[in-house]
């Protein structure tokens, strides 16, 4: 199912807009990074797209329905997220959390069922988090604990994945961990869109970049298209030094970006 | 996909191997029948005790097949009146407990902190304010509003008012706390000691001016206490029937409340229709709370301890913790009053006093042990 968002625009109390007529689609099989600076208004996109705020104008939609026509349990269905972070962190164990992810599939009053222990299991073993199922959630390294927020969507079985920065303050093999996890995802047919800072996970896994400014989509294109000095100039400025690597997954050079100061 | 075994993980695993003993220790089933075991044993003593002479087992059994239809009664009519009072207040304080148990089970899940209850945040204040305005609007001075000895339509009206009295606070709590869909967890505690403060005054001013009409005065005092004693068929029917009613929200509130444990953003992802969640947790809690000090009075703290503790013995899943606090309820309500009718004989203290002491220490407890998230707020 494709997510696509339509002159998206959105405003928080006070003069700056934050998300300005966002137009951009996330196809089947995509994995589509949203990069830009700090307050370019990518997470409040990604809320946008999740329907967690409503827009001010445009709509978003998912395949051929309208996000803003569908009930809450009708959008969770279609559309999983993972949060940057939780406001708490409950004291539940691992299982029963990622059951959580089922809510919207559950009958009334949220009786799990075979089918729900499964998919709660299923998604558990994409995530190499199996072992974790009876251990506390708050009891989680961080690396375990952002596999877990995984494991929790990917129970929803919905074909769009939306993740809001999921390598923050983890340790460089967790970050190629779990964007290997999300780029596993696009294989089985989901349209994956994630927010983050990392230009060079960015560059090595998604499909497309889009690159978010004040609001506005500054870029749209592969990473050797948008990663390159005279678009990302006016952005993040002149302090990065440029190159490229082949990429692990298909050895094809990818671009890299480094907060560098060179002579 | 393999991912390393590092050190962090192997000591999360240890570590979460202890807490997830701990949080086992007992099962909701279990704790429910040690519940209801202790609950019957109170029954049991609740009908036998009293401020006149115990009642033997043959007596209470036939006096209760008499309240019933089922058979003569007792051949001493005073005898039949006091078993039949037992018996109601036996049942009127098991539905307040266990609604004022429930009601702050809900408010808890509801602001995700352990220290929102009926009481603490105002809404048993807002219930006694409007059960007082109630009864300075139709009693005219006359006694006939004497929470014993209540009749016609005034019931019904304290019910109302005391209902749209704790749903005006709920609301306006609510309203004031929330920002941008969050609660502020310092302004609800804050809104919650000034709303009982305001409403604390309106009482004063009202039975100030009530003070020439002594039976008014007594009727509007005994509200400020809580009175357990004396009740009647009605007052079981009000809180019963109200009971009911908020307990029937438990299964369309119970899993959801779960999913705001870590967010009511993090619960709209998964699904969760928050806003109506919120609004049916926060009118069956506010029911629950203003049946209960429609019946009785203001009985504070048990919204507060008996949660807290249901929690701590069997986890924080609501879907075990809300039906075990219409358990854990009247254990404490009843076993505290019947604890202390056998302690203190005819100088038993009114319920409201007696759960005020205790619930007052176990709250500071509460901010103590929970000190460093406090100094965080």
């Amino acid at each position: 199912m494709d997510v696509r968002a339509e002159g998206l625009r959105f405003d928080y109390p006070g003069p700056l807009r934050a998300v300005d007529g966002v137009d951009f689609t996330a196809r089947e099989g995509e994995l589509v990074c949203v990069i830009g600076p700090n307050g370019a208004g990518k997470s409040t996109l990604l809320m946008l797209l999740a329907g967690m705020l409503d827009p001010d104008a445009g709509a978003v939609r998912l395949g051929d329905a309208t996000l803003a026509d569908l009930s809450p349990r009708d959008r969770a269905r279609r559309v999983g997220v993972v949060p940057q972070a939780l406001d708490r962190l409950p004291e539940v164990h691992v299982r029963e959390f990622v059951l959580g992810g089922r809510y919207a599939h559950l009958p009334a009053f949220g009786r799990a069922r075979t089918r729900d222990r499964e998919a709660v299991d299923a998604a558990l073993a994409a995530c190499d988090a199996a072992d974790l199922g009876e251990r506390l959630l708050t009891r989680l390294s961080g690396g375990q604990r952002q596999r877990v927020l995984i494991a929790r969507a990917l129970a929803q079985e919905a074909p769009v994945l939306l993740v809001d920065e999921p390598t923050n303050s983890l340790d460089p093999e967790h970050q190629l961990t779990i964007f290997e996890l999300l780029a596993q995802q696009t294989c089985e047919g989901r349209a994956v869109v994630v927010v983050t800072h990392d230009l060079n996970l960015a560059s090595q896994f998604a499909t497309r970049l889009v690159l978010v400014q004040a609001g506005r989509i500054a870029a749209d294109g592969p990473p050797a298209e948008v990663l390159r000095p005279e678009v990302l100039r006016g952005v993040y400025g002149d302090r990065l030094t440029y190159g490229s690597l082949p990429a692990t997954a298909d050895g094809v050079a990818r671009p890299f970006v480094l907060p560098w100061r060179a002579q | 996909m393999t991912v390393p075994t590092r050190c962090d993980e192997r000591d999360a695993t240890q570590h979460g191997d202890r807490a997830a003993r701990r949080t086992r220790s007992t099962s909701p089933r279990a704790l429910a029948a040690w519940l209801a075991v202790a609950l019957v044993a109170c029954v049991v003593a609740g009908v036998r005790v009293g401020t006149s002479d115990s009642l033997g087992f043959g007596d209470l059994a036939r006096g209760g097949l008499a309240m019933v239809g089922l058979g003569e009664p007792l051949e001493s009519r005073g005898l039949q009146t006091i078993c039949e009072l037992r018996y109601w207040r036996v049942l009127v304080s098991i539905g307040v407990g266990a609604a004022l148990a429930l009601s702050g089970g809900l408010l808890q899940g509801v602001f995700r902190n352990h220290l929102a209850s009926p009481s603490v945040l105002g809404v048993t204040s807002g219930a006694s304010l409007g059960a007082s305005v109630a009864i300075l609007l139709v009693a005219g001075g006359g006694s006939f509003l004497l929470i014993d000895r209540v009749g016609g339509a005034a019931p019904a009206l304290i019910t109302a008012f005391a209902f749209a009295g704790a749903m005006g606070v709920t609301v306006l709590i609510t309203a004031i706390a929330t920002t941008g869909g969050r609660v502020s967890v310092p302004t609800l505690l804050l809104v919650g000691i000034a709303l009982n403060a305001m409403i604390g005054g309106a009482l004063a001013a009202m039975q100030a001016w009530a003070l020439d009409d002594s039976d008014l005065t007594r009727a509007m005092i005994t509200w400020t206490f809580g009175r357990l004693d004396d009740r009647s068929a009605w007052h079981a029917g009000v809180v019963w029937s109200g009971l009911t009613l908020s307990a029937a929200v438990i299964p369309f509130t119970a899993f959801e409340l779960d999913l705001f444990a870590a967010g009511e953003e993090d619960a709209r992802g998964l699904g969760v229709d928050t806003r109506r969640v919120k609004l049916v947790a926060l009118a069956g809690a506010s029911l629950a709370a203003a049946v209960a000090v429609s019946v009785c009075g203001q009985i504070a703290f048990v919204g507060l301890v008996v949660p807290h503790v249901l929690r701590l013995l069997s986890g924080p899943s609501h879907r075990s913790l809300l039906p075990l606090c219409l358990l854990g309820g009247p254990v404490l309500v009843l076993g505290a009053d019947v604890a202390q009718r056998l302690a203190l004989g005819a100088n038993y203290l009114p319920p409201g006093v007696v759960m005020s002491m205790l619930g007052g220490p176990f709250f500071l407890y509460l901010l103590l042990r929970n000190k460093r998230a406090v100094e965080a707020w």
